[in-house]
């Protein structure tokens, strides 16, 4: 018979878990090489020598007292669900670090493995370690294994199968000063004799209780035994306790290290070489624009060439399309609806895929933790820090996980603003907006402008988040400690496939809801408007003002004239809201690309839209409404419809007041005239 | 402690250092319309456009440079990092700049019509001709450099 069990991957944040979830599952999630790459659980499953295994990748937690959202999800997948056997994975070129959540995961009593990750780059560093003694002295099998290759990966699936039979806890392991071990024996009194605490090992319990730890506290408050516990805390000091905890925890550690493992201390690695120039102090903000702006000029520059490919496709299909369907509105549906709508967000898909391929190249390699260091200043100025600036440079692939990646932020006053800034950041969706328009404006110079929308978007984002700290959202600076990964090499294979998972993204938005929306648009576009007289999808009527598109266009026309745009750029920045991708979509139907030889460019820099309204929609897009799909994240985020009403009015004023003046003061002063 | 640099690191930092400086600046002026030209039409002998970022980008390069030749004089081992470093950043933006002439000549043989009277030199540019000197630079100090899992300078010459 099949044996069923729960095999939870622990360990600190970017040592390799998910590496390792995936080597055994066969599953492809995201794998990043720097910390709060997971912050949900993630199952799995795999079946070994007749025992099936629920794999559960959990976020990267440095203790089991858990402060962020990311590390409670952790924790308490541990201690309350009782996963059937825990594996630790540890990185092995950081290993007194990691072995203090080993410590913690000892005195809970659970069954645990240790998977020593990366021991490749731990030899590569010169570091020599003794994986037997190390699992005789914590008495836990201990298997090396390289996630990234699926090194030992069978090896430690075999441990699992037999340590799950074995019969062996490891709680009492350390003992501590006179006065703590006393004061734990008094409470694992008070503790065994009430049945609420049956469910947590007494001895663990204490512990926690002992250091103070909040989220323990408030578990022994619902007890009706509480009294005689406070009575017993109230004599104690807890931050002495915790202090003096954490140093026997450490002095147990540094004394197996001394015996198991020989640590290459005698030159500087090759990270430690690179950190030396990229967080320099003047250097390293300069060289983080640098590689932005190389990323920007590649995603527009080399794209082209790819770009105009799909358009002469697209160009091909909508010909043929016309020439093949004799039924004139389906052939409008097909040709101006479909493939126009469609093909105008395809057309944008080399972009997309460039820009992922570059953003992916700078996460796996870790350079990306270091922009958040050295941003670390310029946070701490607006009262975030540098940790904040890791969603924010999430958000440049999408801001639904960005949004998410804010569970690694402890503080919830600095996780709220930072929730509220992120949509600002420009994600990829906006690519399509800013590449067809800098393109049709700005020629030579359209990788310029495009550097100076991401920029502009990472500046609202600060601004506001200075504005949000000094007035709404008031709170204290919180103390920045961030862990710098080792460099890595980037794979081609690596990269390629977190490329082609965003673009996936992209091409089944295009062939779902881009396609939904406009087809709604065409219909739209082809229904006559009340009192117009016009028939269905006749050419008088299509896609102009006698037209229900263009009826409702006009009704919100006065809001965004003074912005510089028309009824048609109304219309498609009301459909935008579903996904950013249909505002270029909807353009394409209302321009009418179907019907002509011209591509949208081009009909748009023939006179359709002036440069500087043309900048002024780059820059409303930027920061108007955020998607359908982030504003239900950052509702469920900040658990708060007061929040995510307020980001949607902030940024839509945002947008509207910054179009206003670019387009009256740039009119006024004839900038691009 | 044995010395990790000699006087061809310190040379070779200086010279790349100030001609990725010269070399931004001037890109940086002639795209902000001032003419620094020694000589008639030395810009465009010397394939520099009018780019303020892209010569922000030498400039930044050249900068990683001149902190190495600094530190480097100073006596400070790991200011030869600046030196690896700025190898890898301007063979970096060589490779951009490569790739933006591979994608305009592609794009010359999709939509000819565009590219009328173009030449692939209108799109070379000195991150490319630069580049060269940090790829002598790779290829003279290549033992110090393993790309394999993890990036590895080693020690020494």
């Amino acid at each position: 018979m099949t044996e069923k069990i729960t095999v939870a991957l622990a360990g600190n944040p970017n040592v390799g878990k998910t590496s390792i979830f995936n080597a055994i599952t066969g599953s492809k999630q995201h794998v990043g090489n720097w910390p709060g790459v997971t912050v949900e659980r993630k199952m799995g499953k795999r079946k070994h020598k007749d025992i099936e295994m629920q794999i559960v990748d959990l976020p990267g937690t440095y203790s089991l007292t858990a402060y962020s959202l990311d590390e409670i999800i952790a924790r308490d997948f541990i201690i309350e669900e009782k996963p059937d056997i825990v594996v630790q994975v540890i990185d092995a070129t950081n290993l007194e670090r990691n072995l203090y959540l080993t410590t913690q995961l000892m005195e809970l009593g659970t069954k645990l493995i240790i998977a020593l990750n990366m021991t490749d780059l731990a030899l590569a560093k010169g570091d020599s370690i003794e994986v037997q003694k190390m699992q005789e002295f914590l008495e836990v099998p201990v298997i090396s294994t390289i996630g990234s290759r699926g090194g030992g990966i069978e090896d430690l699936l075999d441990s699992i199968t037999e340590e799950i039979h074995r019969t062996r806890t490891n709680e009492n392991v350390f003992v501590y000063d006179g006065e703590i071990e006393k004061s734990a024996d008094e409470l694992g009194n008070v503790l065994a004799d009430d049945p609420y605490y049956s469910h947590y090992p007494s001895r663990w319990f204490s512990m926690k209780l002992l250091e103070g730890d909040e989220n323990i506290i408030k578990k022994a408050k619902e007890s009706g035994n509480y009294p005689q516990i406070r009575k017993i805390l109230q004599r104690t000091d807890a931050d002495s306790f915790e202090a003096k905890i954490a140093d026997q925890r450490y002095k147990t550690i540094q004394t197996m290290l001394r015996q198991v493992c020989n640590i290459n201390t005698d030159h500087l690695s090759g990270s430690d070489m690179v950190d030396r120039v990229v967080t320099n102090k003047y250097l390293g903000i300069p060289i983080f624009l640098s590689l932005m702006w190389a990323a920007f000029e590649v995603t527009f520059t080399f794209a082209t060439p790819f770009m105009n490919i799909i358009d002469i496709f697209f160009g091909w299909l909508a010909e043929t399309a016309s020439d093949v369907i004799t039924i004139s509105w389906l052939a409008s549906l097909v040709g101006d609806g479909m493939i126009a709508g469609v093909g105008s967000v395809l057309i944008f898909l080399p972009n997309i895929l460039l820009l992922f391929f570059m953003i992916s190249l700078m996460e796996d390699s870790g350079y990306m933790s270091r922009a958040a260091f050295i941003m670390d200043k310029v946070m701490s100025k607006i009262g975030l820090h540098g940790k904040s600036f890791i969603p924010l440079i999430m958000g440049f692939g999408c801001n639904v996980p960005a949004i998410m990646a804010t569970r690694t932020i402890e503080d919830s006053r600095d996780r709220l603003i930072t929730i509220l800034i992120a949509p600002f950041v420009s994600c990829g969706a906006r690519l399509p907006v800013y590449v067809l328009l800098a393109g049709a404006f700005f020629g030579r110079d359209a990788g310029i402008v495009i550097f100076g929308l991401y920029a502009l978007g990472i500046f609202v984002a600060l601004i506001s988040a200075k504005l949000m700290r000094s007035t709404i959202v008031k709170g204290e600076d919180t103390p920045f400690i961030m862990e710098l990964p080792s460099y890595k090499i980037p794979t081609l294979k690596g990269s390629i496939l977190h490329m082609w998972e965003r673009g996936k993204i992209y091409l089944k938005k295009a062939g779902g809801i881009i396609l939904i929306g406009v087809v709604g648009i065409w219909l739209l576009a082809s229904i006559p408007a009340p009192g117009s007289g016009g028939t269905f999808a006749s050419e008088e009527i299509y896609g102009t003002t006698d037209s229900m598109i263009g009826f409702i266009g006009q009704i919100i026309e006065p809001l965004v004239a003074p912005l510089g745009f028309d009824w048609k750029i109304a219309v498609a920045l009301m459909f935008g809201v579903v996904a950013k991708e249909i505002v270029v979509g909807s353009m394409g139907v209302l321009y009418g690309v179907g019907d002509n030889e011209d591509s949208l460019t081009e009909i748009l820099a023939a006179g359709a839209m002036t440069p500087l309204a043309g900048l002024g929609l780059m820059v409303f897009t930027l920061l108007y409404v955020p998607c359908f799909a982030c504003i239900g994240v950052i509702k469920r985020e900040t658990g708060s419809w007061k929040w995510t009403v307020f980001q949607l009015l902030y940024g839509t004023g945002l947008a509207w007041i910054f179009a206003f003046v670019l387009y009256q003061v740039g009119s006024r002063i004839g900038l691009f005239a | 402690m044995e010395q990790h640099y000699g006087k061809t690191e310190i040379t070779f930092a200086a010279l790349a250092g100030v001609l990725y400086t010269i070399l931004g600046m001037y890109h940086i002026a002639e795209g902000i319309g001032i003419d620094i030209g020694i000589y008639e039409g030395m810009a465009g002998s010397l394939f520099i456009p009018g780019d303020i970022l892209g010569g922000f980008c030498l400039v930044v390069t050249g900068g990683v440079f001149l902190y190495g030749f600094k530190e480097m004089m100073q006596g400070i081992n790991a200011g030869v990092s600046f030196l690896y470093v700025g190898i890898l950043m301007s063979l970096l933006f060589m490779m951009v700049y490569l790739l933006i002439m591979g994608g305009n000549l592609l794009d010359s043989f999709i939509v000819p019509q565009d590219y009328e009277g173009w030449s692939i030199m209108e799109t070379f540019r000195p991150g490319i001709y630069l580049g060269i000197l940090s790829l002598a630079g790779i290829l003279y100090w290549k033992d110090r450099f393993s790309l394999n899992e993890v990036l590895v300078f080693r020690e020494g010459a």
